[in-house]
């Protein structure tokens, strides 16, 4: 520990081209017209994109943001509060389910069953959180891995879940008399749903609540001797990502149009976890860009001559060399 | 009645008994001080003030409330508040974000709050950032508040754990040896801090310490353990000439004696 604060101290003499751009970046952003200038920017962007492109490339940006909403919600779990999280497809699983089963099985409107999807997740968070989180962080780990694997062999055996072969069928929502059908609809569906999540994860991140958990995360003991309930904070932690994850999947659910226990295998909760770690633990801008590079990668390489059969092992090996160099997270801190 | 009354506290870990009966009162508006030669016991009988520990057996009480069961989170809520021997700052969070923590225990805003932003929020929010920087003016670096944390020099880092105490308004402030580490004119600066806790304040202050410099010129009235139990008690000069502490931190004389200083060994 000793020799990374004082790594980090020479750090801040010497910046180096790329640390000068980062800072010049970061005092920029600190004129907040210049920031709202850039976001509007980037937003503008996001809602022209589908006039630009094919349906192809329109469903592999929505699918990044599907991954992006994931990412967040679990950001708060991990990059935040600093808990392990293995089984995070569990949480989106269970939103998905809650949806799947009341509109196929039960003919409901898909917005209703938003509020029951909450309230399944918050369920299934205190559940499993509330006996698991005075567990130290390595037995978390083993315990959330455990119940991500329940909650898909549990969907995989009950019948009103469909079984092995899931739901399909799922009737599509109308949204103010718009029958959400085509990609370009979910696009934008799905680019509201980010632009609603990132506005949470900052406010969370900004506020006495999300300091709290960030407190929990670099040490618990001096939390605690501030007069943090760290039980309390880091189940409600669990709750609001788990809360995230769970709308998340209820709209991948009405999306697809049919759902499976394929689509919650641990690969997703791993892949989930890597976008959150790769883009920078607790960072919301390297968070969103982890989950896009994540979905993203296989599919600019699928067409690249040679790389593109082996893509996933060049995407391992660039991952593998990332968590070498930059173990923090590609997403650049400002130095003070 | 004092603030803080310790009676018969023991602590004991397997075999080994670290605080062997210890009483001791902490009067309102003082300045004590728990000494004692390393491995005297006074970091275990500290970490079952804060609640840390639990005691094996004896009894804790403020303001005649017992304080035996109570959480650490559950202390501070007491308005009794500590530092670290090993400053524990939030290494990744700034200077002003670190002091803002004190804050959690004399604020109530939680999720709805968070993400509705509404009105009493955003007070509390203002609030806490002003009580935050009222307390680093208050320590003298305010000017560094948004640095990282873990960039701070080493003095900079105590001065910002004594800033993130105050920031929860304590009653009392329990202080883990806040002389370590500290050269001479920080400790110099560490004096005049802690009667300023108390004249402009009124913070009674509870520190435990092994230098004997700083603990002879701030404290009112000292207690002295050794091997877990208390051999002296009264103000520094009847504690300094007593002959029971005088071995304690100087050793009998006798190198082959078991009760000896444990410096000697």
């Amino acid at each position: 520990m000793e020799k990374l604060n004082s790594a980090d101290a020479v750090d801040v003499k010497k910046l180096g081209f790329f640390g000068d751009l980062v800072e010049k970046c970061y005092t920029l952003m600190d004129n907040k017209k210049i920031k709202w200038t850039v976001l509007a920017v980037i937003l503008g962007l996001m809602i022209l994109f589908p006039f630009t492109t094919t349906n192809y490339w329109i469903s592999v940006v929505q699918n990044a943001m599907f991954f992006a909403l994931l990412a967040m919600g679990l950001n708060v779990i991990v990059g935040y509060t600093g808990l392990c999280h293995f089984g995070y497809a569990a949480k989106f699983a269970i939103g998905a389910y809650t949806t799947a089963v009341l509109v196929r099985q039960f003919g409901w409107d898909f917005w209703l069953t938003l509020p029951v999807a909450v309230v399944t997740s918050i369920l299934a968070a205190i559940i499993i959180g509330g006996p698991t989180l005075r567990l130290r962080s390595d037995y978390l780990a083993i315990v959330t891995l455990g119940f991500g694997e329940i909650v898909r062999i549990t969907a995989r055996n009950l019948q009103i879940t469909g079984a092995a072969s899931g739901l399909s069928g799922i009737r599509r929502p109308s949204f103010f008399g718009i029958h959400l059908t085509s990609v370009t609809h979910w696009y934008y569906v799905f680019l509201v749903l980010v632009v609603i999540y990132i506005i949470v994860s900052y406010r969370i991140k900004n506020s006495r609540f999300g300091r709290a958990l960030e407190y929990i995360r670099e040490d618990e003991d001096a939390a605690q001797a501030m007069g943090i309930n760290t039980t309390k904070f880091k189940l409600f932690a669990f709750i609001v990502g788990s809360v995230m994850g769970g709308i998340a999947g209820s709209f991948f659910t009405v999306r697809m149009g049919a759902i499976s226990p394929q689509s919650f295998q641990f690969l997703m909760s791993a892949n989930i976890l890597l976008a959150v770690v790769l883009g920078g633990m607790g960072k919301i801008p390297g968070v969103i860009l982890g989950a896009a590079f994540i979905s993203m990668f296989p599919e600019f390489f699928r067409n690249v001559p040679f790389v593109g059969d082996a893509r996933m092992l060049f995407f391992g090996l660039l991952l593998v060399i990332v968590m070498i160099r930059r173990p923090q997270g590609l997403w650049p801190d400002r130095r003070r | 009645m004092a603030l803080m009354e310790v009676k018969g506290l023991t602590m004991r870990f397997g075999g080994i008994v670290a605080v062997d009966g210890l009483d001791f009162e902490v009067e309102e508006g003082t300045i004590t001080a728990l000494i004692g030669p390393n491995g005297a016991g006074k970091t275990s009988a500290f970490n079952c003030l804060t609640g840390f520990y639990k005691p094996t057996s004896g009894s804790i009480t403020y303001r005649g409330e017992s304080m035996i069961d109570l959480k650490p989170h559950q202390i501070t809520y007491k308005k009794i508040l500590r530092t670290f021997q090993n400053v524990r700052l939030f290494k990744e969070m700034s200077v002003l974000e670190n002091v803002m923590s004190g804050a959690h225990s004399i604020s109530n805003q939680f999720v709805y709050g968070a993400l509705t932003r509404s009105k009493s929020a955003r007070k509390e929010e203002r609030e806490i950032l002003e009580n935050a920087e009222r307390c680093l003016d208050f320590i003298g670096i305010l000017d560094k508040k948004d640095k990282v944390a873990k960039n701070l020099s080493y003095g900079d880092q105590r001065r910002t754990e004594w800033a993130r105490a105050l920031a929860a308004k304590p009653d009392l402030l329990l202080l883990d040896e806040p002389a370590a580490g500290l050269n001479a004119e920080e400790k110099g600066k560490l004096i005049e801090l802690i009667r300023r806790f108390r004249k402009e304040l009124g913070i009674t202050v509870f520190l435990i310490e092994h230098d004997m410099s700083l603990v002879m010129e701030i404290s009112e009235k000292i207690t002295v353990l050794n091997f877990g139990k208390k051999i002296a008690e009264g103000t520094p000069a009847e504690v300094q000439s007593n002959p029971l502490v005088i071995d304690a931190y100087l050793g009998t004389g006798d190198d082959d004696d078991e009760e000896g200083s444990p410096w000697v060994k």
